[in-house]
């Protein structure tokens, strides 16, 4: 019996994302200690109950019927995102959150999830070919079109951790590499074009050698190139564009010592928090970075500031390794799938679960720009919180499923 | 699919795998960095950091009256705060005795400051007088952890009470901080009762935040930053009111002086501003700032003259012949009678083998005579003509049975009996058409409170309008500069100009002509009108009604005046509503005044003393 539970129940993923929430929770409720008397914690509470209840329900769903339902979902969700661009409310300068009496949420959540299924379920199409450009079109458009809706808001963070699911995607839905190169050029020109000429012609340099490599006809490299260096140049139109709250988090980014009471204030204060943990931490509730709230919206985007304060390396590490184990699960259960939309899907969530940690704890530590993205089951967020509990949920049915073609 | 074989090839899984490592190999490289290599130079900084938030409490709005008089002020008031983590138990006896707390009342309040925070100040003691201050002030250095901040109670410069309107504030209880979220905390500030609490959010200001360095004692070192993080406090809104506080404080002293319980109200007629609202027995809010000892509430919880009680807003009592006009307004817009409508009053009328008494012997009346003179037998018929259920509406029509909406206080719809309310009560068919003969009168189930009174008194006097009562006019918004006015609710009462122009005819008869019931409410030079009402009784002694206006043709005040116990209306309300009327169109009584009190504040006796008969 037991036997047979652990063959079709994915008790690992359970375990670390119940353990992950967890640990946010303890975490939400240190940062917030002395707001008010526990509102937030208990808000997030009732979300993590609402989010385990809408895990199990993901997981048990029949796999054919989520692959029938992805395109609907997809809809709904694009339906959802221009709704809140309509009528939504503004809260810190993007338009991203709507709700009804007490209850509300952003779409965007939701919608990163919908585009996932929708992909997987176009690229495991048998019709399909990655060779056929007008069909890697199509690709593309199911993500860009949540991601521009996304970007109208204006929310530059999900942005960024959409488009970065579309190159795992496509690299284990059997793209050739010089179709991800062509992807990740522009990326790097435009990253290299905000770090002034030198670093411009540098990336230009890299994409120009990647593309030459991996060519397999000249004229299509040519385009992409020329493609990438249109790219790179428009990065700075687009910057003068941009919030001036945004633009300011990647000026302080390059340069920390440009506002160090500014927005470079929270990265300082969060690395301050993390170092001074130590190896052991201050202990729960006795972090004086946290306490004294020296670090602006502490529950939400700096979240990780608390393990690494008051749990110190070994409280900041289990976390780490709690996140990879649930990465590298989510890897294997794409390649155990039989199920091609299955195994595409697992690697796309995957793919949104690994940015999301990578930019959100690289930018606590100082090491990433500081775009706004919570860290997935530790930060203060209902939609988040709900979103990324399904993610786990749809891993947990793919594992289920995983013998299922 | 044509490119199958790269489809999740185990090389591909290798590649993913291995990006996921290598990210995980990144941040645990930085987090090994931050915390162990970078740990000291942090951690000092950590230290370094030994910053305290000082909440700056802003100073909460004034209240001023209609011309500009202050009614509540703020004065300062000292509060001993407490750093818990750096408190130290052993000065526990002698901080003790300074304060005059237990030492388990000073254990407990730090308890309680440190789950809010163990490291920012908390309140220990609000209110300290000077000397205690002084002491503690003189030991700073021997306390570690303690503190104090100057903050700012309420006091009242005016003679005036206006206690019931005006409500009061005080710390915030438990129950509320869990309720009310993120801005309060222990120790704070919260209007409970009245003008203080409907209004809190614009009473309140919002709070600064000043950032100080301190030393490892938790003493104070310097600013942090030179003050560039801090955030100033922002003062609350005042609020400007309808009221007129020396006629507030006149009505008051006048109830005071002959020992009335009961409630007076006057509004101004042109847009259902308060311009007095007097309840007694009431208390001195005076009391109610700072800290107030727990056997003044016990006393003011427990007074069987229940001082705490809104009698303007809350009682319930019949309005017995006050309410004619309603009927009358009924019988005149519905066409079923006119002035040449008469009767012939014999002193009673007969209803099945029942019979109601008059008064007098009034013989043959109309309309305006009825009301003038009070004719029970007129309006006895008339409900018969009218109709139980045309009462009922014209009584709604003039805002009775609903909640007024005025903006201060918990208030009575009262109880306005329709079909409906019978037929639920008794059941259908269980009840008679005798059931409404007393209605007709203002007597039996029918319930109002001072406020829908004079509400109603307002409408007749200025021609068919009923005005949302509100205590507070103007609003002056500080964040933008501008005193704004508060918009508030009016409906047309839908009486034909013929119909109020007979009501009020009755009406001003009824004080100004031989014969009137109210002809103690005359003033010189003015010409007024109103009406008497006697409210039966069953526990005792009736209860006095009289409802008026003034002057006659541009009405500027209308007032109701209830007092409990107190038998005819005529006798004692009427003469109290001259006297205010007279002092508010004057602004001041141009007759001499055997009876009034001395209109001064006595702080020594916290309740008035109402000697009720009963």
């Amino acid at each position: 019996m037991i036997d047979y539970f652990k063959e079709y129940f994915d008790f690992k993923a359970l375990f670390l994302c119940v353990a992950l929430v967890t640990l946010g929770l303890l975490s939400v409720y240190s940062a917030t200690y002395d707001v008010g008397a526990g509102a937030t914690f208990q808000k997030q509470v009732m979300w993590a109950g609402i989010g385990f209840l809408a895990m199990l329900v993901t997981a048990l769903l029949p796999l054919k019927s989520l692959q029938r339902l992805a395109f609907p979902i997809y809809a709904g969700s694009l339906v959802l995102l221009i709704v809140v661009l309509l009528v939504g409310k503004t809260t810190s300068g993007s338009k991203s959150w709507f709700g009804v009496g007490g209850l509300g949420g952003q779409p965007s959540e939701i919608a990163k999830v919908a585009a996932v299924l929708a992909l997987a379920a176009f690229l495991s199409r048998t019709t399909t070919s990655l060779s056929n450009a007008k069909h890697l079109l199509i690709a593309f458009g199911i993500v860009l079109v949540p991601s521009v809706l996304i970007l109208a808001q204006p929310d530059l963070g999900t942005t960024v951790v959409f488009s970065a699911m579309l190159l795992p995607v496509l690299y284990w839905a059997g793209a050739k590499n010089f179709v991800l190169v062509a992807i990740l050029s522009p990326i790097i020109v435009a990253a290299g074009a905000l770090f002034g000429t030198l670093a411009f012609l540098f990336s230009i340099g890299i994409a120009g050698v990647l593309l030459y490599i991996t060519r397999e006809n000249r004229f299509v490299a040519a385009v992409a190139f020329g493609l990438t260096l249109a790219v790179g140049l428009s990065v700075q139109a687009v910057y003068e564009r941009m919030p001036p709250y945004q633009q300011k988090r990647i000026d302080t980014f390059l340069n920390p010592n440009l506002a160090p009471r500014g927005a470079g204030y929270n990265v300082l204060q969060s690395k301050v928090a993390i170092g001074s943990g130590g190896i052991f931490g201050k202990g729960y509730l006795q972090g004086t970075q946290t306490q004294l709230n020296f670090i602006p919206e502490q529950w939400t985007d700096f979240i990780f500031c608390v393990p690494g304060e008051e749990f110190g390396f070994v409280g900041a590490s289990v976390v780490l390794i709690f996140f990879t184990a649930l990465l590298l699960h989510g890897v294997n259960v794409a390649g155990m799938s039989k199920n091609r939309f299955a195994s595409t899907s697992a690697v796309g969530i995957t793919g949104i679960l690994a940015t999301h940690m990578l930019i959100n704890i690289g930018m606590s530590m100082g090491i990433l720009p500081v775009i706004g993205i919570p860290l997935p089951f530790l930060s203060y967020g209902g939609s988040a919180l709900i979103a990324n509990m399904m993610m786990v949920g749809l891993l947990m049915n793919f594992y289920s499923n995983r013998k299922e073609h | 699919m044509i490119h199958d074989e790269y489809f999740g090839t185990p090389e591909r899984r290798k590649i993913l795998t291995g990006i996921i490592l290598l990210i995980f190999a990144v941040l645990m490289v930085r987090l090994y960095q931050l915390q162990l290599l970078y740990h000291g130079e942090l951690d000092k900084k950590s230290e370094e950091n030994s910053i305290r938030a000082l909440v700056k409490e802003p100073i909460r709005g004034y209240i001023y009256d209609r011309n500009g008089k202050m009614i509540v002020d703020v004065g300062p008031s000292y509060t001993v705060m407490v750093v818990p983590a750096e408190f130290d138990r052993s000065n526990l006896p002698f901080l003790s005795s300074i304060l005059e707390m237990e030492p388990r009342a000073i254990e407990e309040r730090i308890a309680r400051a440190r789950a809010y925070s163990p490291f920012l100040p908390s309140r220990l003691k609000r209110d300290v007088d000077i000397k205690s201050l002084a002491t503690i002030e003189e030991h700073l250095p021997l306390f570690s952890g303690i503190s104090y901040q100057v903050e700012s109670k309420r006091s009242y410069p005016t003679p005036a009470h206006a206690a019931h309107l005006l409500g009061y504030s005080r710390e915030i209880s438990d129950a509320q901080l869990s309720q009310v979220g993120e801005y309060y905390r222990q120790g704070d500030v919260v209007g409970i009762a009245g003008l203080e609490a409907r209004y809190e959010n614009l009473l309140r200001g919002e709070k600064g935040y000043e950032y100080v360095s301190v030393n490892s004692r938790g003493q104070i070192i310097g600013s942090f930053e030179d003050g560039g993080r801090d955030v100033t406090s922002k003062e609350g809104f005042d609020l400007i009111l309808g009221m007129d506080v020396d006629l507030q404080a006149f009505a008051e002293s006048l109830m005071t002086a002959h020992a009335y319980g009961g409630a007076i109200v006057a509004m101004d007629p042109k847009n259902g501003a308060l311009l007095a609202v007097v309840s007694k027995p009431d208390f001195d809010p005076a009391i109610m700032s700072g800290v107030t000892p727990a056997e003044m509430w016990g006393r003011l919880n427990t007074d069987e003259s229940k001082p705490l009680y809104n009698r303007a807003t809350l009682t319930r009592y019949p309005p017995g012949s006050t309410f004619k006009m309603v009927l009358a307004a009924a019988a005149l817009e519905e066409g079923i009678i006119d002035e040449r409508y008469r009767i012939n009053c014999s002193g009673g009328f007969r209803f099945g083998n029942r019979v109601w008494k008059d008064l007098h012997v009034h013989g043959s009346t109309n309309v305006i005579e009825a009301i003038q003179r009070s004719c029970n037998v007129f309006f006895y018929q008339l409900m018969f003509k009218v109709g139980f259920e045309k009462w009922t509406e014209y009584g709604r029509r003039f805002g009775f049975g609903k909640p007024t909406g005025i903006d201060t206080g918990e208030e009575t719809s009262g109880l306005l009996p329709s079909i409906e309310y019978y037929d639920a009560r008794y059941g259908k068919g269980k009840w008679t058409a005798g059931f409404t003969v007393s209605l007709a009168i203002g007597q039996g189930e029918v319930g109002v409170s001072p406020l829908q009174m004079v509400r109603y008194i307002a409408a007749l006097a200025n021609g068919g309008t009923l005005h949302q009562p509100h205590a507070v006019q103007y609003i002056n918004n500080k964040r933008v500069g501008k005193v704004e006015e508060i918009p508030r609710d009016a409906a047309s009462v839908g009486l034909s100009a013929r119909t109020m122009e007979l009501i009020r005819e009755g009406m001003r008869r009824v004080v100004q002509e031989p014969g009137g019931t109210a002809s103690l409410a005359r003033i010189k030079g003015v010409v007024s009108a109103g009406k008497t009402g006697t409210a039966e009784n069953p526990h005792g002694e009736d209860h006095a009604w009289y409802v008026g206006f003034s002057p006659f043709d541009d009405p500027r005040i209308a007032v109701a005046i209830m007092l409990e116990n107190s038998g005819f209306g005529g006798s004692k309300a009427a003469p109290l509503a001259g006297l205010i009327i007279e002092k508010y169109l004057y602004g001041q009584l141009r007759r001499p005044t055997p009876n009034a009190a001395p209109i001064k504040r006595d702080s020594t006796k916290a309740i008035t003393q109402v000697i009720l008969e009963h």
